[in-house]
């Protein structure tokens, strides 16, 4: 009997695993250097060659030019990175591909068969560049389906299926080599809820790293009179050298209480040589380290805030990630959360382990489908062969076929159920596929196979259907046997006859870690997607063109699709752009053309969308640009500065005591982000991109702040919206309407008296939103809005054919067609673009 | 806003309001293999303002919705409230737009 394998890859930024799960249980792999971890360093040899993992890892000292690690951390970006001995230049995703490749080779050989689906893990707050980056990199590795996890879910799931009988919330806090993840879980049952996720992309034990290196730096200029700098691109090597001694120096002090920080070469500064001998002991360590600790536990706090929960609501902690490790933080973590887990769960394999078993549950059954050989294994290779079950990924499985030996080719079932379950009655629901030899089968025979007694019979419907509830041996796997039977009570070959059960964990439905949507021209965003919302997700909005795009011109037409969770466009990250060239078009397309544009997230946060015009009946898909913005040093310069400039404002005109400590944690992380931007000055585009982001975010913080200075003109302006729209919906809304507006002005009463700007600006939308329905039904509404465009039709991006309308429209109202009046009235809209202003910043949007 | 009684999660799922966190796992799985393999019988589901159209997306969202304990509690509000008509405008004396009327609205002029 066939027995199916699942392999889930934790592709990390110091290093990967791989893990293999039975069904039943789950183990780590080891790599064909002996560890179950393999370093994420690439090298390329002056004739290309790559060698990946710890081999490579051994010459990040001696060759650091052609030897390349932390390339996770560019995924997505854009950028390449030169290997100059065989002088080549590779994308991230490209090496991020080599190393994927290397433990798919240690996964078959521990199999003893090729694979090709798997699950790969990618940090829950990777921005869809990166998810689609690390997508690409599975493709080059040569895995034909692959599904992205999240981190902390994999983590969580990994821990879910090792604790009995975890119950109520707890979290996951994954400080990796490069990225922090926290995740809330609530887990009854067996049923595993993911409540919600934060995070930091560019902070990790790396940071640690940082510190150190700063301290040695210092240690090294006024001991040695040695100047180290960052931004001095010459001192790039020297400085590489010493960040690996520290990082040895640091794991070493999570056993020893004092060690030295040396190197197997001394540094090269400015054509002189350093011997490398400065120690550090724990202490220390703890010292300059604490305020990257406080930080990822400043994000755990605030995400129990989000959740309205507090430390003393978790039953536990489950670390993850090797920075984890660090007593400081497992001490940090005890004080400031609540204690971390005992249970003995590996914090470097646990990411791993838990997309194998989610493997399981999406039906990604490793085996490959062109089975072939690989050589140097004695294992005999299992198989079956099935046919792959399309579907929506949502949990399912495959039957085994054992009905090889039956004469005549057997009926096909198509077969849908949990391969992973914490239901202990789930159903089995199927059809009949493809007609076999014989008659065909009308009734079904379903038992566990341990016990006979166990038989269900199902009828098939006319249309060869059936739903079968079976039950399952609580935690262990259940083997069902299918048995098919004619209208005439004769045994009947189907195909398959077997299928299996685990009864374990249920993961529910990731929730997307940040809003998604699409960029309109007039700077705002229509959300497809809000945080939160359960993945896979599609949605598809209309829009319409704000400029006409005609063949032979050159032009185009720009769809920015951003993330975040802000109103106004240009605070939000561009993630994509869907793009149509007017050169591809046969024909003009007018101003104010309808446009369907569709965005799809698969479970791991991968994007792809389209644009459906239908005038031409023309769909659109190429994605002109799917990559984190660059973070050039100038421009980082020049926005630090601005920040700076209204940091300084807001201390003047800021008088409450704790907006001034926020105010204080915003300039420590502009001082962050400008520190930054100087080792990005040297040539170091991690930096770059870890300043581009707290850039951003700071813009965010920043404006919120000066909001809030804002706050009674935003109390004035709230109130005044309220009483708006509680006149139209009183004279024309109807009873649900009504009721939905008090629910919102009650959260909006509460958003102000809590002074809480995000909770104000989510209900006043829905104030506003109602208003504006039940405004609409006014009778004059229409013919307000008509006087108001006529009056402003110079405006208008045709002005002609805006006063043909107007024409058209003023006769329907002399003739009361109220609805042919709404109608022109709308058509009007579409010649009323945004602002210039305005569409500069909405990322250029065509659409509105 | 007829949303919350087209698209109420318990109806999507066809259970009770009273139902375990358990039936809405096994609700959910079984719908979504059912619309799998293509199952008339889980094309549609019935609500108090008639039959609406079930896919696999409305049924995730639904179970995703009855896992979080307080969007639960707002789709059992909506689960238990009578179906009602929607009532037409009222025909007392109509006010004409007030200058800051279009603001408050939300509106740019």
């Amino acid at each position: 009997m066939a027995k199916p394998f699942y392999v889930g890859f934790d592709l990390g930024t110091t290093n990967s695993t791989s893990a293999i799960f039975d069904g039943e249980r789950v183990h780590s792999v080891q790599s064909a250097m002996g560890g179950a971890l393999t370093p994420s360093v690439v090298r390329l040899s002056s004739k290309g060659t790559p060698i990946v993992g710890a081999r490579a890892r051994r010459f990040l000292e001696r060759d650091p030019e052609n030897t390349q690690s932390e390339f996770k951390r560019l995924m997505g970006t854009g950028k390449t990175i030169h290997f100059p001995a065989a002088d080549v230049s590779k994308q991230p995703q490209e090496l991020a591909a080599l190393v994927l490749a290397s433990l798919r080779a240690d996964v078959e050989q521990h199999l003893g068969f090729s694979i090709d689906q798997a699950v790969i893990t990618v940090p829950a707050l990777f921005e869809v560049p990166q998810s689609a980056a690390t997508a690409e990199a599975a493709r080059l590795a040569g895995l034909q389906r692959v599904e992205l996890l999240q981190e902390p879910v994999a983590s969580a799931l990994a821990a879910g299926w090792e604790a009995e009988s975890a119950q109520g919330s707890w979290m996951v806090f994954d400080l990796g080599g490069g990225t922090f993840d926290v995740s809330l879980l609530e887990s009854r049952e067996g049923l595993l809820r993911v409540v919600g996720h934060d995070g930091d992309n560019f902070l990790g034990g790396r940071d640690f790293d940082r510190r150190i290196v700063d301290w040695c730096l210092t240690r090294l200029a006024t001991e040695e009179g040695v100047q180290l700098r960052r931004e001095d691109p010459s001192h790039r090597q020297a400085l590489r050298q010493l960040a690996l001694a520290v990082e040895e120096a640091k794991i070493e002090l999570t056993r020893v209480e004092q060690t030295t920080i040396g190197g197997a070469m001394p540094l090269e500064v400015d054509d002189e040589l350093v011997d490398l001998d400065i120690t550090l002991d724990r202490a220390t360590l703890e010292t300059l380290c604490a305020p990257v600790v406080d930080r990822t536990l400043e994000v755990c706090l605030r995400l129990l805030r989000e959740h309205g929960q507090r430390p003393d609501d978790l039953e536990t902690v489950v670390l993850v990630g090797g920075p984890s490790v660090m007593p400081l933080v497992r001490q940090r973590v005890a004080e400031a959360l609540t204690q971390p887990s005992e249970e003995g769960l590996d914090p470097m394999a646990l990411v791993a382990q838990g997309a194998a078993i989610y493997a399981a549950s999406a039906g990604l059954e490793a085996r490959s489908s062109t089975r072939r050989e690989v050589p140097g294994t004695a294992r005999e290779v299992p198989g079956t062969g099935t046919g792959e079950v399309p579907g929506t990924g949502f949990q399912r499985g495959k039957g085994c076929d054992h009905n090889t030996a039956t004469s005549g080719k057997p009926h096909q079932l198509w077969l849908q159920y949990p391969a992973v379950t914490a239901v202990t009655t789930p159903h089995i629901v199927g059809r009949l596929a493809e007609p076999g030899a014989g008659p065909p089968p009308t009734r079904l025979e379903i038992a566990e196979v341990s016990d006979p007694s166990s038989v269900i019979k199902v009828e098939l419907d006319a249309e060869g259907a059936f739903v079968a509830q079976v039950v399952l041996k609580s935690k262990k796997l259940s083997t069902f046997a299918v048995h098919a039977w004619s209208a005439a009570g004769e045994s009947v070959p189907i195909s398959p006859t077997e299928l299996r059960i685990m009864h374990g964990v249920t993961l529910s439905d990731p929730p997307l870690s940040r809003t998604l949507g699409v960029a309109l021209a007039n700077n705002t965003v229509q959300t497809y997607f809000e945080r939160g919302v359960p993945l896979p997700a599609r949605r598809t909005f209309g829009h319409r063109t704000i400029e006409s795009l005609i063949p032979g011109t050159g032009g185009n037409l720009d769809i920015p699709i951003v993330q975040g969770e802000f109103e106004q466009a240009h605070l939000c990250r561009l993630v994509g752009s869907l793009r149509i060239n007017a050169d591809d078009l046969a024909e003009t397309l007018p101003i104010g053309s309808d446009i369907e544009v569709t965005l799809e997230l698969d479970r791991g946060g991968r994007l792809s969308a389209r644009a459906h015009i239908p005038r031409i009946d023309r769909v659109f898909e190429e994605v002109a640009r799917l990559l984190v913005p660059d973070a050039e040093p100038e421009t980082l310069t020049r926005e630090a500065e601005a920040l700076q400039s209204r940091l300084i404002g807001l201390q003047s005109a800021i008088g409450r005591e704790d907006q001034r400590e926020r105010l204080a944690a915003l300039d420590r992380r502009l001082i962050e982000a400008q520190l930054a931007t100087e080792a990005a000055k040297g040539g170091d585009a991690d930096s770059g991109q870890r300043a581009r982001r707290i850039l951003l975010d700071l813009e965010a913080e920043v404006g919120e702040l000066e909001d809030l200075g804002k706050w009674p003109e935003l109390e004035a302006k709230s109130m005044s919206q309220i009483a708006t729209a509680t006149h139209f919906v009183a004279q024309f809304g109807n009873d649900m309407e009504q009721r939905l507006l008090d629910t919102a002005v009650s959260g909006a009463e509460q958003a102000l008296k809590g002074r809480s700007h995000d909770l104000l600006r989510q209900h006043m939308k829905v104030v506003r939103d109602v208003g504006n329905a039940a405004f609409y039904r006014h009778p004059e509404a229409w013919s307000w809005e008509l006087d108001y465009y006529a009056s402003h039709v110079e405006e208008a991006t045709d002005p002609k054919a805006a006063g043909r309308i107007i024409g058209r429209a003023r006769e329907a109202r002399e003739q009361n067609e109220t609805d042919r009046l709404k109608s022109l009235v709308t058509e009007l809209w579409r010649l009323f673009p945004a602002e210039a202003q305005q569409r500069r910043l909405s990322h250029r949007s065509g659409i509105h | 806003m007829s949303r919350n009684i087209t698209q109420n999660a318990f109806y999507v799922l066809e259970l009770s309001s009273e139902c375990s966190v358990m039936d809405v796992e096994m609700a959910g799985q079984k719908l979504l293999a059912m619309l799998e393999i293509g199952m008339a019988d889980a094309k549609t589901y019935s609500t108090p303002m008639g039959h609406q159209e079930r896919d696999a997306e409305r049924v995730r969202a639904a179970m995703a919705q009855l896992r979080d304990p307080k969007s639960r509690i707002v789709h059992e509000l909506w689960a238990q409230l009578p179906a009602e008509p929607l009532t037409q405008a009222t025909e007392a004396p109509l006010d004409g737009p007030w200058p800051e009327a279009f603001k408050a609205l939300g509106w740019k002029r």
